[in-house]
């Protein structure tokens, strides 16, 4: 899939959110999406899932199954967890027998066995998220498009969906990923797409060996000097608080 | 296309949203068939006039129901942004038929109708149908332009919905400069009243079937931009 020169901005003579946007998505290919907050990540995946569309420039070769997990799933809906799963299934073409097989499979890895019947409005933000990761696998991805994943999940499930982006990489379906937590350390091989001021930087999946560098800032950049770090393509392992010096 | 009108149909029964809708049309059939009794094709002339705020209001309700990010899940799990919109003006329709078969029966049960000895209750309500089916396409299209979706705030929903039914009734009066800018419900509730030939009946037909499609075009581009 192909990114040609896009441009988006979110109204007519509004500030551009990104400009100039050049990037290409290999099948088989991982990207982690960085950068800080508010820096048009989420504005970038949803541009690629199709749900935004370039003011100008153009999407090209976009798969023809895309799963998207929004950053926030959108639980304040009157179906059980049953039934919205059942019904997204039918949106995406499933028939009866195939949804029954596609929804018990991904309730049971996502451990949503005993929530089946329980409404949506009625879930922990975590088990909501995992109904919208479970809702974008339901049919084999192309394109799978993960906002912030990890956000709300137990360790037990953020430990599954490394495994899950593997698995879609593996059958050639193409993954992006956006992250501020440092959890796609666990993507060996992921290209890297930067969102800075509008701006995207890529850099090619880093496959050679790698060193561990430690580094002190000072506790009052903190932030700053990770962000700077990640914006540079290298990846933060681990933060940790030290008093003295 | 079919199981994505089903989920949100779904989601408007089951959150209630639909009740709101339904008691303002009853509440409106009451009081237009609380005067007296009237010439089958007058009282649904008037039935689809008073008719087409309500079915614009409940498709506004209707699509403001499903979260915005549910919307644009939606979207990608079609697979086509032209299918997603299409599926709710769709929806909008089904839910729209639900309101036309309470407005066909009240005149019956609220008494309100008296029919020719040489006229049938057949004939009567058939009349009442194509009437109400007049009013339904452009109040699905208008409906659609007040939703979240395109306006972004309740305030300008609820002007897009009072200018568009107050124009339609107001530019829609006998001798208008601009009768041609508005759905034809005023001079459908004339024609009904009053009869006519055959070809007005199809000129108001196709006159909208066209302003449904400007508008719900109108509404296809806009949230082209407007997931």
């Amino acid at each position: 899939m192909h990114l040609d020169d896009v441009w988006l901005r979110y109204r007519r003579g509004g500030p551009w959110v990104l400009r100039n946007v050049t990037a290409r998505v290999e099948p088989g290919g991982i990207v982690v999406v960085l950068g800080r907050n508010g820096a048009g990540k989420s504005t970038l995946l949803q541009l690629v899932a199709g749900v935004l569309r370039p003011a100008k420039g153009r999407v090209r070769d976009r798969p023809a199954v895309v799963g998207w997990v929004p950053e926030r799933f959108p639980a304040d809906q009157p179906s059980t967890v049953d039934g919205y799963l059942r019904a997204m299934a039918a949106v995406r073409g499933l028939g009866p027998a195939a949804t029954g097989r596609a929804v018990d499979e991904w309730v049971q890895r996502f451990g949503l066995g005993e929530f089946r019947d329980v409404k949506l409005p009625e879930l922990s933000k975590g088990t909501a998220q995992k109904v919208g990761l479970a809702q974008a696998l339901l049919v084999p991805p192309d394109l799978l498009i993960l906002d912030e994943p990890w956000e709300g999940l137990d360790a037990a499930t953020r430990d599954l969906v490394p495994g899950i982006v593997l698995e879609v990489a593996a059958r050639g379906g193409s993954v992006l990923v956006s992250d501020h937590r440092g959890e796609t350390v666990r993507l060996p091989g992921a290209a890297t797409w930067t969102v800075a001021d509008g701006t995207l930087s890529t850099a090619a999946a880093d496959t050679g060996p790698r060193c561990v560098v430690e580094v002190a800032v000072s506790a009052a950049d903190l932030a700053g000097a990770v962000a700077r770090l990640r914006e540079q393509g290298h990846h933060v392992l681990r933060v940790r608080e030290e008093v003295g010096s | 296309m079919i199981a994505l009108t089903r989920m949100r149909l779904n989601g408007f029964v089951r959150t209630g949203r639909a009740v709101a809708p339904l008691i303002a049309a009853l509440a409106a059939l009451s009081i237009l068939y609380g005067g007296g009794q009237a010439e089958p094709g007058e009282a649904y002339g008037v039935s689809a006039l008073v008719a087409f705020p309500v079915l614009a209001w409940q498709t506004k309700i209707l699509l403001d129901v499903e979260p915005d990010v549910q919307r644009r899940l939606a979207r990608v799990a079609i697979g086509s942004a032209a299918r997603e919109t299409v599926a709710g003006l769709l929806t909008a329709a089904v839910a729209g038929l639900g309101t036309i078969a309470v407005a066909l029966a009240a005149p019956w049960v609220f008494q309100a109708v008296e029919v020719d000895p040489d006229g049938t209750v057949g004939r009567a309500v058939l009349i009442g149908l194509g009437v109400h089916l007049l009013a339904l396409g452009p109040a699905v299209a208008l409906g659609a332009l007040a939703s979240r979706a395109v306006t972004r705030t309740a305030g300008m929903g609820a002007a897009v919905l009072v200018t568009g039914s107050v124009l339609a009734v107001v530019l829609g009066l006998h001798g208008s400069p601009v009768p041609w800018l508005v759905p034809p419900l005023m001079a459908a509730a004339r024609y009904t009243a009053s009869g006519g030939p055959t070809l007005t009946a199809l000129t108001l037909t196709t006159h909208a079937l066209l302003w449904t499609t400007a508008t719900a075009c109108a509404y296809t581009h806009l949230r082209h931009t407007r997931p």
